[in-house]
């Protein structure tokens, strides 16, 4: 129980909870369900996102290019619905680009050993450059009614790619807590040699972790392109940049091995209700992104000092213990 | 000589003249020198920029706000000039601006064990947000710092009318030589003087290739690291007050698609993202490379967005044929211990 209350998870959470609080307390219709729900719904995207890049930075590499990949995948979503395609096919286009997009980088880390950063800072370009080719650089609009319809389902009040994603989110927790090959990506990335030495397959685990990148970026790609019904060719442009922060916030350690899925789905949570927050205090959306670079400055800068203060307190332990014993004659 | 002729910095030297003479072959009026001096003020901003990237890099670390600092340092200037201050003091409190955000920067690197992506990714949004309120900001405390045209419409347009004496900053010319690339080659020099030249620039490479043995060896890492970071603020300033004169409106997104091409420029110079190595030369020649081939690209019809997956493409390509060019030497240096020990 106390180590629960100690973990990022439940400081994340708690700041938001107090954010939203405080916001009610300035706007009550901030403390609305329907503008709870349109919070949450607001961030489905950039969870999706953060979850895959979650992978990625557990096995102590690094995916800029995510924000293209999506941005690529809601291109080859879009293009095939406007050639007629049925949706669903549609959709496993869209996936399957998302996948063969993170295939690619896994292909650059782990087979050419480019350094992650470099490799993906690559293909972001890559693939930006690349919707634009495929769409002749102008938006994708008129996109048939059916895609946008998914957007409309609603349960309980809750829109339908709620309780999806919610289930992603769901299976992503299980499957990393208790699935033998998901605890891989904790091992390769806290220590990869040791990992190798223990027969684990590192490379294997890395190409998996930017596909599921990819893949993750392509969920994205479908939430958005239903939620605002065309596609811009700055789809998803900067989420890269937002899904890093939001696995930080969310306490997913850059060193690798260290975060949970439910950890970068709050720190994804907590950066989309910043922006929602904001404008329930009528501040202007210009300083959104002031905020967000405030906030996860002061998320990590906490983070760095209550790490020093218990480290501390262990050696004061530890130097206070060997006094005492040295008082006793335990000297030998 | 054949040690120069080995070196990395060599080959790119060779990479651009060729380059050029390919540009040039398909297109005669690339070879025109005056075009290829005057080519150099589309790209001097990721050569501000990535020059004292460089510094930072070979520490290990990394610093991907300056693009953000660019708008800063420009939106900064055009503010302090419409408030009625001599555009050129503005420009001074400008890179002042830029000193501080590195400040910033290199403070929260150097005194805790944050990543220091992390911590630009943070100064990224912070210093990107601070330059899209400002305006907003100064007109809610009752400056109207924007001009005559309100504050919607500098939203699109930025600060412009600007002094002709501030433009002429990237008109100007020395014989036929403009003064930006003078500018440019002056502060690689310094950079590369102080890199190579002096203690400071020794200390950075060990801080980037061990950072336990240069504490232990009582390298003052605190302060060096502050002032990689520093100079990595100043020239994202230089290179924001630098395109305000060329693009003659300042502006808060100046510079914000620059990211890929000013970290293109310094690991294609040979920088090691890791750490450890890297040289002013290489960021110079590599940049001054991506430049022109963007030049001639454009010059022949390529689109922007083709021309972005080149460039991604030679990025990773030249990454990948380094790392398997030492891997295939580790190979080769084990195979001869191998067979010598065979022998003995």
């Amino acid at each position: 129980m106390r180590r629960w209350l100690t973990s990022r998870e439940a400081l994340v959470t708690g700041l938001l909870v107090l954010l939203v609080l405080f916001t009610g307390l300035v706007n009550p219709n901030a403390l609305k369900f329907r503008s709870l729900v349109e919070v949450v719904n607001a961030s489905l995207s950039l969870l999706l996102i953060t979850l895959g890049e979650m992978f990625v930075i557990l096995t102590r590499g690094i995916d800029v290019s995510v924000g293209s990949a999506a941005g690529l995948s809601a291109v080859v979503l879009g293009l095939t619905l406007n050639l007629g395609w049925p949706l669903s096919l549609a959709i496993l286009a869209a996936l399957a680009t998302g996948l063969l997009a993170g295939a690619v980088n896994a292909v650059g880390v782990t087979l050419l050993r480019v350094p992650p950063i470099i490799m993906t800072l690559g293909t972001l370009g890559i693939y930006r450059g690349l919707m634009r080719i495929l769409t002749g650089g102008s938006w994708i609009e008129n996109l048939p009614q059916n895609i946008k319809a998914l957007n409309l389902w609603h349960l309980l009040g809750v829109p339908f790619f709620v309780w999806a994603t919610l289930a992603v989110l769901a299976l992503t927790a299980y499957v990393t807590w208790r699935a033998r090959p998901a605890r891989y990506f904790y091992a390769v990335g806290d220590n990869p040699e040791g990992a190798y030495f223990l027969g684990l397959p590192v490379r294997p685990t890395q190409f998996a972790a930017y596909t599921l990148a990819g893949f993750f970026a392509a969920l994205a790609a479908v939430v958005f392109t239903s939620q605002i019904g065309f596609v811009s060719m700055n789809a998803a442009e900067g989420y890269e940049l937002k899904a890093i922060a939001a696995n930080v916030v969310g306490g997913v350690s850059l060193t690798g091995g260290v975060g949970t899925p439910l950890g970068a789905a709050v720190g994804a949570l907590f950066m989309t209700a910043v922006h929602s927050m904001l404008i329930f205090l009528g501040v202007p959306g210009i300083w959104d992104n002031a905020f967000a670079g405030v906030i996860l400055l002061l998320v990590v800068y906490l983070d760095y000092h209550v790490r020093r203060t218990l480290e501390f307190r262990r050696r004061q332990a530890r130097v206070q213990g060997e006094a005492a014993w040295e008082a006793e004659g335990g000297r030998s | 000589m054949s040690r120069y002729l080995k070196t990395w910095e060599f080959a790119l030297a060779v990479l651009l003249v060729l380059e050029i003479l390919v540009l040039g072959a398909i297109n005669p009026t690339f070879y025109d020198p005056e075009n290829l001096l005057y080519a150099t003020l589309d790209f001097m901003h990721i050569l501000f920029a990535a020059l004292p990237l460089t510094l930072v890099i070979i520490t290990a670390g990394i610093d991907i706000s300056g693009v953000s600092v660019m708008g800063l340092a420009s939106i900064t200037l055009g503010l302090a000039w419409v408030a009625g201050m001599n555009v050129f003091v503005a420009a001074g409190i400008a890179l002042l601006v830029g000193v501080l955000a590195g400040l910033f920067n290199g403070v929260l690197v150097a005194k805790t064990d944050v990543n220091p992506l992390v911590i630009t990714l943070g100064t990224l949004f912070m210093f990107g947000g601070l330059a899209q309120g400002m305006p907003a900001l100064l007109d809610l405390l009752g400056f109207k710092a924007y001009g005559s045209e309100g504050l919607a419409a500098y939203q699109y347009e930025g600060i412009t009318g600007l002094p002709e004496a501030f433009i002429a900053l990237t008109e100007g010319t020395l014989g036929i030589v403009p003064l930006p690339l003078l500018l440019v080659l002056a502060f690689a020099l310094v950079l590369g003087v102080l890199l190579h030249r002096t203690r400071f620039g020794r200390y950075l490479y060990l801080i980037g290739n061990n950072p336990e043995a240069a504490r232990y060896s009582g390298v003052p890492l605190v302060r060096a690291l502050i002032y990689a970071y520093v100079l990595s603020g100043l020239g994202a300033a230089l290179a924001g007050v630098m395109l305000t004169s060329y693009m003659t409106s300042a502006r808060a997104d100046l510079g914000s698609d620059a990211l890929l091409p000013i970290i293109t420029a310094v690991v294609l110079g040979g920088a090691d993202i890791l750490g450890g190595s890297g040289t002013i030369l290489g960021t110079l020649l590599a940049g001054a490379m991506l430049g022109y081939l963007r030049q001639g690209l454009l010059a022949l019809g390529v689109t922007n967005d083709l021309i972005q997956v080149v460039v991604g493409s030679i990025l990773i390509a030249a990454m990948a044929a380094k790392q398997l060019a030492h891997w295939w030497g580790e190979r080769r240096l084990k195979r001869r211990a191998l067979a010598g020990r065979g022998r003995g």
